[in-house]
């Protein structure tokens, strides 16, 4: 029932000018690292990038690093998207819930949650759920904004039309309200689990013992620029994959909206 | 299988603002075809709203059959101006969704889905989506799912005010077709008057600020008659 063509140029197709335009800053990076221009203390070259990239695969401190920092973001993630959506269908449908608690978020919105480490340190120690706490709170004012604006904007005809057409409040919910804000709500997730990750390196930065970001820390007291890169250059890409897949995966189930 | 609707001395407004309607008792028999027609904003849509139950009255009562009007209800069904199709679903699961209410089997579901699509000349559509579809047809579909919920009033605000002149003409033609074979009660919103005299056995004229009855005729059957449109022209065009 839902085998509609996926929109052209949306597949692989699309990753070719993406591609190109990597190609040409590993060139000019090539070029600069290998000029001699910049000291090779402060920029390394890409081989040796990818040297250093290998040598932390090998060893195993890549696997530790990576499956601790998404164990931080992923819980965090799920938590802060779970309940900032549950949030955002409440304030998005209820009016009066939402002028009560605007004032609230609108105060809370631009605190980055790198200004609420040393909080969350104070509060909740420099353990796991500390940081967990954190990304959660981060990526629940963001899945919460997105979903409520997405909930907000459903158009009152078909709430009406549902109505009308004499279903309940239970399938108003699950067949109209629902799907009526799923592309709002999967725009929050992407959005929110760009925020997980910023949050991830915030809270890794304000301690921790494994970690993505904690390795770059403790790469960058000992002046390992090839090393630093190769953890920038992982962090890079693991945004650029939950990104990929969390649109991979809206795509099947928002088949019907453009965006 | 239809029931009449009665307005009493309604009132109407939005928030604190003035009234945006005041009527004097109007009653809509079983089966009748009633025309509302005003220019833009005179309150023709607070009027379906208020039956359909989306508004509520600030003064007076709605009743439809014996039961007075407390919120939306299937017995009432709408077209809307924009037709409101849920975006997600195919036409047929559009029309499948006002069918859920009777509790069918799956397959007998289908089967009344497509029958209903069949019903409006839309049966080869029946797996696309509201986007795949033109304006015209997707009224068509906003046609065959709001009388899928067997409603026994029917409210049509602006339905065909979308469609070019040839589509209008024959959307006109399937909604008589299909009023004389179901004899549902309709309210019918227009701002064309040769659409109003074209369908309805009745036209009410509304205008004013807050708005009212201006005129209340009834059209004869048969050819058209120059000398009531000239009326109604002249009622329209006193605002
Ligand atoms: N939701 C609303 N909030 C405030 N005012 C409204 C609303 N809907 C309609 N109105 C006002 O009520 C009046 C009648 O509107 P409406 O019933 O939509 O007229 P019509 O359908 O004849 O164009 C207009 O002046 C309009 O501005
Ligand atoms: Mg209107």
């Amino acid at each position: 029932m839902h085998a509609t063509p996926s929109p052209p140029g949306r597949g692989l197709a699309g990753l070719g000018p993406a591609l190109g335009t990597a190609g040409v800053v590993l060139a000019l990076w090539y070029l600069l690292a290998h000029s001699g221009s910049v000291a090779p203390g402060l920029l390394p070259t890409p081989g040796r990038t990818a040297a250093a990239l290998a040598d932390s695969a090998r060893s195993g401190a890549l696997a530790a690093d990576l499956g601790a920092s998404l164990s931080r973001a992923g819980q965090g993630f799920a938590l802060g998207a779970v309940i900032g959506s549950a949030l955002g269908f409440t304030t998005g449908y209820l009016p009066v819930v939402s002028a009560a608690v605007t004032p609230v978020v609108s105060f809370l919105r631009p605190i980055p949650a790198i200004a609420l480490v040393p909080l969350a340190t104070a509060w909740f120690g420099i353990g796991e759920s500390a940081k967990r706490l954190l990304i959660a709170y981060a990526v629940l004012l963001a899945v919460w904004l997105y979903v409520h604006d997405g909930v907000s904007r459903v158009p009152v005809s078909h709430l009406r039309a549902a109505r009308s057409l004499g279903a309940p409040l239970r399938r108003r919910f699950t067949e109209v309200l629902l799907p009526a804000a799923a592309p709002a709500v999967l725009a929050a997730l992407r959005y929110g689990a760009s925020v997980a990750l910023l949050a991830l390196v915030a809270a890794e930065l304000g301690g921790a013992d494994s970690g993505l970001a904690y390795r770059l820390q403790v790469d960058g007291q000992f002046l390992r620029v090839d090393r630093m890169f190769a953890g920038l250059l992982v962090l890079g890409l693991l945004g650029v994959t939950v990104d990929l897949v969390l649109a991979a995966v809206g795509r099947r189930f928002v088949h019907w909206s453009a965006s | 299988m239809s029931l009449g609707v009665r307005l009493e001395a309604l009132s109407a407004g939005y928030g604190s603002a003035a009234p945006v309607l005041e009527l004097t008792d109007l009653e809509f028999p079983p089966g009748s075809f009633t025309a509302l027609l005003g220019p833009s904003g005179c309150g023709k849509s607070t009027v379906l709203g208020l039956v359909a139950g989306f508004v509520r009255p600030t003064a007076g009562r709605v009743t439809a059959g014996s039961e007075p009007v407390r919120g939306p209800g299937p017995e009432r069904g709408v077209v809307f101006q924009h037709y409101a199709l849920f975006p997600w679903r195919t036409a047929r699961g559009n029309v499948e969704f006002a069918l859920k209410r009777l509790g069918l089997p799956r397959a007998e579901r289908r089967r009344r889905a497509l029958a209903a699509l069949a019903e409006v000349g839309l049966a080869e559509g029946a797996q696309k989506y509201p986007a795949q579809l033109s304006g015209g047809m997707q009224q068509r579909v906003a046609l065959a799912r709001a009388l899928a919920a067997e409603p026994e009033v029917l409210l049509m605000d602006e339905p065909f005010g979308a469609l070019d002149a040839l589509t209008r003409t024959r959307m006109q033609s399937l909604l008589r077709e299909l009023w004389q074979r179901r004899g549902t009660t309709v309210l019918f919103v227009t701002h064309d008057i040769d659409e109003a005299l074209a369908l309805a056995g009745r036209v009410i004229v509304l205008g004013g600020s807050p708005g009212r009855v201006l005129a209340d005729h009834a059209v004869p059957a048969g050819p058209p008659d120059p000398d009531l449109r000239a009326l109604i022209a002249r009622h329209l065009g006193s605002e």
